[in-house]
């Protein structure tokens, strides 16, 4: 782990114990984050007695040499989009915690726990109201996005 | 729970093989140092601080963190609010000598402490001894103010300045004066 950077070494250590005891409903694939470890992709499955019970989904990390001070560049990306108030068509999530909130004390683990809790407590399928207009507008950065978080009910 | 913890080591190594003892072994040393990680970096935290709300970080995790927002200084764990000058660093034990220097990171706060207080001289200006014999001189009724002022009742008065300045000459000539003052009141109320 000598000449890593810090970012670099953090990344590692978080990568090492997700592959060995990853939380339920998350599982990544070691060598796809070790070729980079600046770009992770993340299944996550739905968890059971929710909505979306059964489905699967990816989540894309891109994380800058200034992690964990910066927070993670997270989107759903694949064939499956969750449908749901907060995740926009093109993947980008409205979570406060990937801009404002976001601390160093969070991690790859924390944020996908976070994302699958805010899936869980959804009550209705449904995409943002602004989706359509939002997803011709937006940057293709979600962290670009001035956001505006107004609904901690989901 | 940390002595019942080292029990349960002790009776499984008592009782069993020597392969298994090792790796429980192995695992509470992995235990105790995820303790000591830096909530930021997660490697054992080098050159530690704590926060009020009792947080550990390396104080170049913790800065960089207070550097990146300003505006908003807030505990990386518990969001409680933090600042550079109320964290306390951890003194282990030769843990100075091994710390590379870093430039760019101001020098970790140090840490604060205060002396105890001095004992508290018995009873202040009360004795014709070293701290001097004050005498002054006020107007009020009679008796009692010229007993309280010469028994110096109530509150205790500064020391007397140290022997051979300037101040302590004046406090002796003005102690002198006063005295003689009195005693020429005393005298006068007497014959009149």
């Amino acid at each position: 782990m000598a000449g890593m950077s810090p970012s670099e070494r953090r990344l590692q250590k978080e990568l090492m114990s997700l592959v060995k005891e990853p939380p339920p409903g998350v599982s990544v694939d070691p060598d796809i984050a070790e070729r980079n470890l600046l770009h992770w992709i993340i299944d996550i499955r739905g968890a059971a007695g929710t909505l979306y019970e059964g489905e699967r989904f990816q989540l894309q990390f891109k994380f800058s040499n200034k992690y964990p001070f910066d927070s993670p560049e997270v989107t759903f990306v694949g064939q499956n989009i969750p449908v749901h108030p907060h995740v926009y068509s093109n993947g980008h999530i409205c979570l406060s915690i990937l801009t404002d909130d976001w601390s160093p004390a969070l991690s790859v683990q924390s944020v996908c726990l976070s994302i699958m809790s805010m899936l869980s407590s959804c009550k209705e399928k449904q995409r943002p109201p602004d989706n359509a207009f939002y997803v011709k507008t937006c940057n293709k950065n979600p962290k670009k996005t001035k956001w505006w978080y107004h609904d901690d009910s989901v | 729970m940390a002595s019942s913890a080292t029990e349960t080591t002790k009776e499984s190594s008592t009782s069993g093989s020597g392969s298994g003892d090792n790796s429980e072994t192995k695992d509470e040393e992995k235990k105790d140092d995820s303790m000591f990680e830096c909530n930021i970096c997660l490697d054992t935290a080098r050159d530690a601080v704590v926060s009020m709300c009792g947080h550990l970080f390396c104080w170049p995790c913790l800065h960089q963190w207070l550097e990146t927002r300003p505006n908003r200084q807030v505990c990386p764990v518990c969001k409680a609010a933090i600042s550079k000058e109320k964290v306390v660093p951890l003194y282990g034990r030769g843990s100075t000598k091994q710390e590379d220097p870093r430039e760019k990171v101001p020098p970790r706060p140090a840490g604060q402490r205060t002396e105890p207080d001095p004992a508290t001289a018995g009873f202040p200006g009360f004795g014709f001894g070293e701290n001097g014999f004050h005498m002054s001189f006020g107007i009020g009724a009679f008796p009692f103010g010229f007993f309280t002022s010469t028994l110096n009742f109530g509150e205790p008065r500064p020391g007397a300045a140290p022997r051979g300045t300037q101040q302590h000459l004046e406090e002796q000539f003005l102690s002198k004066v006063f005295l003689w003052l009195a005693v020429l009141f005393i005298f006068w109320l007497l014959m009149a």
